[in-house]
């Protein structure tokens, strides 16, 4: 192993880059873009509040005082706003149907008090964010029984061993989007810079002079590890700072960054993040064997890079992924390192914790793992 | 100039190499030694097996069998390599870098860092005003030239040349030329592959290379006596045995039998 060579890769590196402004602007300005959006759309998201309509189609008392009950339990709870215009079924749809109501809740036209079926009827359209407003309506609804029972409805409030029971979904989100970003962007970019390698005519002539396999391997992951690094510093300084400009004469108030808070150290993030990238090297290095062209490498995303992020943890727990897929995300190294950003940042935990440095030495060994399938592609012939 | 079958150690040396892919045999058992201080021509057709015969020398291809060996080591060996130079025919510079970026780094893989030399280098190429140039800003013949300073930076004693004089204009060639017997006058070995043959009559020596085979080794004066033309065409040609067919009229008036190429 020769630093020097090893050096010269990584300044080819570090130059090529330079001058590729638009690489560039893919490695830093893309992922700020879109992590800006994310923020903006989730933490706006959950400023809405869903608009519900009580129904009774029932005839008898029972049906009435239930509804009644209902309405004076939802009306003013946050986040729900309560329309009383809409009496009956068919108003009810109509409404639906032109965006004016999200829910409604049917006592139908059997409600008695033997008979306590209550129907909510929503759009369908959107399954997973219609059910969002379900649990308050279920709670309106207890209180509304229960109280016609005579009894006193119990308070509840939320608490988490980790984090706040206010925890956004930004805030759980954001850990794992810094990981699958420098993964992501790192794998892109060293596949394609390879390939060009390979079908360039540069491979062979740096095949052709005495640098060895390592050697070139080692400078590509300095190289790219540098700018993951960088990659990294910054998304992760939108993340978690957070700088409020003021409104100043049309310009309205607005902020920079998204606050998130994080309860562990951002070094330990970020060397999980920057383990992570060096195995994107490698995988990218790797892969370029089977591509003859850019498009060739961008097919592998589907390939490679969705399944992780469907996997991974990233929506879903691993624990509830169908049993054949849980082994297929444990090898997969985005979950590693989702696991042990979620728990750096959201629990806290440092390099003192086992399942921190399960998940690190899991991303070593696959990242150990993609260096020798690398450098056994780069030179098949020679030894 | 007289060849010396006897010179103690050849510079480049091939014994019974052969490089098959699948049912090709690309390099089909060729045996040669070469000799240190001259220039060598490869000629022969596109497919005649000239660039796989480069490859296996320089070490980027394993032999099928055989010995490829180049300055008494057998090759692939990778500390060789820093004695080796070897100009693709692919361009095989970084067309974002600059000149100087592109030099420096190969240099600096050899482990030529010494500025004024690789200035000198430039000069010789008639790039030192171009020296921030990004490679994908020159035209054809400075990004040959740069591809061909690339190669020489580190002073290697043996230097393969894969079609250097593709897209390069007559003067420059001129000048490519007699930049490569400066070199040779200076003891280095080089092979210089081509399949133009007005390029051949600069070479020291030919190897008429066809189907993976040599088909005759000599001068361009031997070679041409022996067959008896005046034209080293038709010499290959009457070498690969396509002279009935091809070339009757000017073999009519020579007689001189076609010596078995070995």
């Amino acid at each position: 192993m020769n630093p020097l060579r090893v050096a010269a890769v990584f300044r080819r590196i570090v130059a090529q880059f330079r001058r590729d402004p638009r690489s560039l602007a893919l490695l830093f300005v893309a992922p700020l873009a879109i992590i800006a959006l994310l923020g903006w759309v989730l933490s706006s998201a959950q400023a809405t509040s869903a608009r519900i309509a009580v129904v009774d189609e029932a005839s008898g008392p029972a049906g009435s005082v239930v509804a009644n009950r209902l309405q004076s339990a939802l009306d003013g709870q946050p986040g729900i706003v309560l329309d009383k215009s809409v009496i009956d079924d068919a108003t009810a749809r109509q409404a639906l149907e032109d965006k004016k109501l999200d829910l409604v809740v049917v006592l139908p036209a059997d409600f008695s008090a033997q008979n306590r079926k209550i129907e909510l009827l929503t759009l369908g359209l959107n399954p997973t964010g219609e059910a969002a407003v379900i649990p308050a309506v279920q709670q309106a609804l207890v209180g509304a029984l229960l109280d016609s029972a005579g009894a006193v409805l119990p308070t509840v409030e939320r608490q988490t061993v980790y984090g706040s029971p206010d925890a956004t979904q930004l805030d759980s989100l954001a850990p794992v989007v810094v990981g699958f970003f420098a993964y992501f962007f790192v794998f892109i970019l060293t596949g394609i810079s390879f390939l060009r390698e390979r079908i360039g005519g540069t491979l062979e002539r740096l095949l052709a002079t005495p640098v060895s396999r390592a050697e070139i391997v080692l400078g590509y992951s300095l190289g790219f590890g540098f700018f993951a690094t960088l990659q990294v510093a910054i998304v992760m300084a939108f993340v978690l700072g957070r700088l409020d400009v003021p409104a100043l004469g049309p310009v309205p108030a607005f902020a920079i960054g998204l606050g998130v808070r994080t309860a562990g150290n951002p070094l330990v993030a970020y060397l999980l993040v920057l383990v992570l990238g060096l195995g994107a090297v490698s995988l990218g290095i790797f892969l370029s064997t089977f591509a003859r062209t850019e498009l060739q490498i961008l097919q592998f995303i589907p390939i490679v890079i969705v399944p992780q992020g469907l996997l991974g943890g990233f929506f879903w727990p691993i624990d509830q992924l169908p049993a054949l897929l849980q082994p297929v995300a444990r090898i997969l190294p985005v979950t590693y390192a989702i696991d042990g950003l979620r728990q750096v940042m959201i629990a806290g935990a440092g390099l003192d914790s086992a399942q921190v440095l399960l998940d690190l030495g899991v991303l070593v060994a696959i990242a150990a793992f993609f260096v020798v399938l690398a450098a056994g592609t780069i030179r098949r012939e020679v030894a | 100039m007289k060849v010396t079958p006897t010179s103690p150690a050849p510079a480049v040396e091939a014994v019974a190499l052969r490089k098959d892919f699948g049912p090709i045999h690309a390099v089909d058992g060729i045996d040669m030694a070469l000799t240190p201080g001259r220039i060598y021509g490869l000629l022969g057709p596109n497919g005649s097996g000239k660039t796989t015969l480069i490859r296996l020398l320089v070490g980027l291809a394993s032999a099928t069998s055989g010995t490829a060996r180049v300055l008494g080591v057998d090759m692939p060996s990778r500390p060789n390599l820093a004695r080796i130079g070897y100009m693709t025919q692919a361009d095989g510079i970084y067309p974002e870098l600059s000149v100087w970026e592109n030099l420096t780094f190969f240099a600096a893989l050899y482990g030529q860092t010494d500025k004024a030399e690789l200035l000198r280098t430039l000069e010789l190429v008639e790039l030192r005003g171009r020296t921030g140039t990004p490679a994908q800003d020159l035209s054809g013949g400075m990004r040959r030239r740069l591809s061909m300073a690339c190669a020489l930076a580190h002073h290697p004693a043996v230097i393969f040349l894969d079609e250097p004089t593709v897209g390069v204009d007559p003067a420059l060639r001129v000048q490519f030329w007699n930049h490569f017997h400066r070199l040779a006058a200076d003891g280095a070995t080089l092979v210089v592959s081509s399949h133009v043959m007005d390029e051949a009559d600069r070479c020291d020596e030919l190897l008429f290379i066809r189907d993976g085979h040599v088909l005759a080794q000599g001068t361009p004066a031997e070679l041409r006596a022996r067959t008896g033309t005046d034209n080293l065409e038709t010499a290959f040609l009457q070498f690969a045995g396509e002279t009935a067919a091809t070339a009757g009229a000017a073999t009519a008036t020579t007689p001189t039998a076609n010596e078995t190429p070995r």
